[in-house]
């Protein structure tokens, strides 16, 4: 439950810094949600929430238009198609949002599980 | 412990962030910064317009003075009302820079040899020196004196400005994202550079040191046979025999000095004699309408963004609508509410190469007119992507940069070729299209282009009060017969241009009694006129097909007009192709090859999408010349093949030719026998073909078109076509090049009508519909009826919405 509500925070935090600040601003909102939101799966939660954030988004833009550009840069980047720009894109942020909430919950002893 | 995990794990996200915070160059691959172009709040999704997105409606931007509404139609083509003239043009650059940015700076990088700061590699290197020892910022400088002051080109600047100001990482166009660079200011030498861009892809052919070599090797009396100044091939641009009566300017007679030198350059890109456009006006005596029509479509190579960006330009005095060239204010080609004018190219030669002999290998001193004059040399500062500088010496001379010396391309230390070409000259083009757009009728379009100098074009008009004219116009050079088309000997003054042809002396017709006026790059004028005529080719088919069908047309219509803008009619197949026939001896095929017999003895002559006998033809016409001029096809040293007209001509009046014999070969073969083996390796080449796809070779899937981007490297951002046509065809679509923009404008007093249509789209931004939207109707040959406004209110129901921009408080 814990762990969703971090999930949650960092997805909520990364959204408000990404209107003010460049793409890292998912770092700053991950090790936010380490230190907020203290649990002992604080990689997982700043992988799984800032994944989502950047991968929910291009999903979102992709399927709210009819231009194929993410396919030509998944061909760009010698990817075959766009699913795998979007696993990329997964690995990519969610990589700095786990080693950055793990960074900011190491700075706090992790609550007690419930 | 706790402390060495938080700084174990800070470390690894402060170096993620680094590594993909920055560009990287991994070989000769160029990766973005990962980060920043992944993010979807930032990065290239943010270029991805959704369904049905419309800019924003109201827009402050500073230096306006009042208002300006910009009504976009269905194609996103902009309608510009502005209530001044420094408004209109702010908004043209502003607008333009909106939709076309990234394309508009990278033009000017490219003809400015500054693509190293973009993308690093040897030929770019190469590309980048050339274009600097040609002299394009040395001749955008020259022109620029004429016009930095004009207030159409002051505004635009302004306009495009605003916009790059008001960009943050977020909003920047696509590439520059991908390749990980910033827009910088836009300057009035940037608009000079774009129409110097221009003027190099139509104004700077030239055969001359292939022309050397070929004197060299061959004898004068060969040269005349294989490359004729005029292959009189049927109507000129203009004829009027006996009518030129103005007393020409003349030079002093000197006796031509043919060089004779046989010369070890390697000359790249050559030359391609294939590009070309067509442009017709018809009298109302020959349209259903009563009222004079106008059809232009001007070849280009094909790229995305697309080259032209159309639009509508409106403020009092002046309601222009076509397209314009982004980084260049005004319309280029189009119309307003009086007259229409379209351009091909004038094909003339406007550049000459003189043989330099510099006193030693310092290059600091060459001979002059008996003299050791001293060279001037500019150190060019190329910089390249990884932030080092590689340093080029130019020398000038009283010509004009040295192009070739022994540190580039070419290996003698005590001679080089100096570069003259006629946009090295002050010119005023900007003047020219600002009094075009606003002309009212025959006179005012002649004195406008009295304001044009290059690159040299053949405009045709038509106006509502019925006119129609076509006039040759650009700065040319008065030459002595046969001077221009070799190198020349650059120690004497006296082989430079002394003197141009006036205006009042240009090529010119109005109203002729044949009802029409017509240009397809052909041959410009009868044998009466009085200057000397050379250029490296003239076009022989569209010209003929174009005014066949045109003589043979009454009561035409707008589709008439259309049906022959898309013509697949093939001429030169006409021409050959019973004659390549005549030589091949049926009872020796195999199969396969009296399978192709078949299908060429069959075909209409129409190079049709889906013909088959055009694949055939091609395939043996393109095997043909490669067999025939294998002589002249090695680098060094350069040569140029005769054009189509006169090979088919030599092929069959002269069958014993030297040249037709294969240099490879023991035997000595004559054209039947060339035609012969081509044929076999035609056969072949489809039947390769064939093997490795599952249609059949019909022809749009063997041409296999394709329109690529900008950057030739990102083919991901390029789009295949599969149309009929070819070049030496009335619809000059081949593999890369074709109609860049095709119009139909019917000159009704009640009221223009227009339909264009063009491959590509408003939009450079390949994350919009509207990059490419147009490509699908342009490839089928049907037209866009083109929305001409009168106020921003009108027609309201066929516009796509209206952003208005507001002078910005300081």
């Amino acid at each position: 439950m814990r762990l969703f509500v971090q999930i949650i925070t960092i997805i909520f935090l990364g959204y408000a810094l990404e209107q003010f600040l460049p793409w890292w601003a998912i770092a700053v909102a991950a090790f936010a949600g380490g230190l907020l939101v203290n649990t002992n799966s604080n990689f997982l939660a700043g992988f799984v929430g800032i994944g989502l954030l950047w991968t929910g988004k291009a999903l979102l833009t992709d399927l709210t238009t009819d231009v194929e550009l993410a396919d030509r840069v998944a061909r760009i980047f010698m990817l075959n198609n766009k699913v795998l720009l979007l696993l990329v894109t997964f690995l990519i942020s969610g990589f700095v949002g786990g080693f950055a909430a793990m960074s900011g919950g190491a700075l706090r002893n992790p609550a007690p599980a419930r | 412990m706790k402390l060495a995990k938080f700084f174990a794990s800070l470390v690894i996200t402060l170096l993620l962030i680094y590594l993909m915070d920055r560009g990287w160059t991994i070989g000769s691959v160029s990766i973005p910064p990962l980060g920043k172009f992944l993010d979807p709040y930032h990065g290239f999704w943010q270029n991805i317009e959704p369904l049905g997105y419309q800019g924003k409606k109201q827009l402050e931007i500073p230096g306006l003075r009042a208002p300006v509404s910009v009504v976009y139609d269905s194609l996103l083509i902009p309608h510009i009302f502005a209530s001044n003239n420094d408004d209109l043009y702010l908004a043209q650059g502003y607008v333009t820079a909106m939709y076309r940015l990234w394309q508009m700076e990278f033009q000017t990088h490219a003809a400015a040899g500054r693509v190293s700061e973009i993308i690093s590699s040897d030929a770019v290197l190469d590309y980048d020196r050339r274009q600097r020892r040609l002299g394009m910022v040395f001749g955008a400088h020259r022109a620029l004196k004429a016009m930095e002051d004009h207030p159409a080109i002051v505004q635009y600047t302004k306009g495009v400005n605003a916009y790059i100001e008001s960009l943050s990482y977020r909003d920047l166009p696509f590439e520059y994202k991908l390749l990980n660079y910033k827009p910088e200011p836009w300057t009035p030498l940037k608009c000079a550079l774009v129409l110097k861009n221009m003027a190099q892809s139509l104004n700077m052919g030239d055969k001359d040191l292939e022309m050397t070599n070929a004197l060299k090797l061959f004898g004068k009396e060969m040269v005349d046979l294989l490359y004729p100044d005029n292959e009189n091939t049927g109507d000129p641009i203009v004829n009027k025999p006996g009518e030129w009566t103005f007393p020409p300017v003349t030079l002093d007679t000197i006796a031509l000095a043919l060089p004779d030198d046989l010369i070890k350059i390697d000359k790249r890109p050559r030359m391609d004699p294939t590009t070309g456009s067509n442009n017709w006006a018809v009298a109302g005596s020959k349209t259903y309408t009563g009222h004079p029509m106008l059809a232009g479509d001007p070849h280009l190579e094909l790229t995305l963004p697309s080259i032209w960006y159309a639009l509508q330009l409106t403020a009092p005095g002046i309601n222009s609508m076509g397209v314009s060239l982004p980084g260049v204010p005004c319309v280029i080609i189009g119309f307003n509410d009086s007259i229409a004018w379209s351009v091909t190219n004038a094909q003339r030669d406007l550049v000459d190469w003189y043989k330099i002999t510099f006193k030693d290998e310092t290059r600091s001193q060459y001979l002059l007119d008996g003299k050791w004059v001293d060279t001037k040399k500019v150190v060019e500062e190329i910089r390249l992507r990884d932030g080092s500088i590689f340093y080029d010496t130019v020398v000038y001379t009283h010509w004009g940069p040295v192009t070739y010396d022994h540190s580039f391309h070419a290996s003698s230390e005590k001679n080089g070729y100096a570069f003259r070409w006629i946009a090295h000259d002050a010119s005023e083009e900007i003047n020219a299209f600002y009094r075009l757009n606003r002309a009212k009728n025959l006179r005012e379009f002649n004195e406008a282009l009295n304001f044009f100098s290059l690159p040299a074009q053949n405009f045709a008009f038509a106006s509502v009060s019925g006119d129609i004219a076509m006039r040759i116009q650009g700065k040319f050079p008065v030459r002595r017969k046969e001077e221009g088309k070799f190198v020349l000997d650059g120690s004497k003054r006296s082989n430079g241009w002394q003197a141009f042809v006036p205006n009042e002396h240009a090529i010119y017709e109005a109203n002729p009694s044949r009802g029409f006026v017509s240009s397809a790059n052909q041959y410009p004028v009868d044998s009466t006129y009085p200057y000397y005529i050379t250029s490296t080719h003239y076009e022989a088919y569209r010209n003929r097909r174009i005014n066949d069908v045109l003589r043979n047309s009454g009561n035409i219509t707008y589709r008439d007009m259309m049906r022959l803008q898309t013509d697949n009619y093939n001429l030169k197949a006409a021409e050959s192709l019973p004659t390549f026939l005549s030589h091949i001896d049926t009872t020796q095929l195999t199969l396969l090859q009296r399978q192709a017999y078949r299908v060429l003895r069959g075909w209409d002559f129409y190079n049709s999408a889906n013909s088959a006998g055009a694949s055939y033809y091609e395939a043996w016409w393109d095997n043909l010349m490669a067999l025939l001029w294998d002589e002249m096809d090695a680098d060094t040293p350069m040569l140029d093949r005769p054009t189509t007209y006169t090979t088919i001509k030599l092929l069959k009046e002269r069958p014993d030719l030297q040249f037709f014999d294969i240099v490879s070969t023991p035997e000595r073969e004559t054209a039947g026998d060339v035609i012969r083996k081509a044929f076999v390796l035609a056969v072949e080449t489809i039947e390769e073909w064939k093997s490795t796809r599952a249609t059949l070779p019909v022809w749009a899937e063997y041409k296999d078109s394709f329109i690529r981007h900008l950057l030739p490297p990102l083919t991901a951002l390029g789009i295949p076509v599969k149309t009929g046509g070819n070049h030496d065809i009335v619809n000059a679509h081949d593999r890369r090049k074709g109609p860049s923009w095709r119009m139909v404008v019917s000159l009704e007093p009640s009221g223009i009508k227009a339909w264009a249509a063009y491959p590509g789209g408003q939009s450079g931004n390949p994350g919009s519909a509207f990059y490419s939207n147009m490509i699908p109707r342009w490839a089928r040959g049907a037209y866009f009826s083109l929305l001409f406004m009168r106020s921003p209110d009108e027609n309201i129901q066929k516009t796509f919405y209206t952003t208005v921009l507001n002078p910005k408080e300081k």
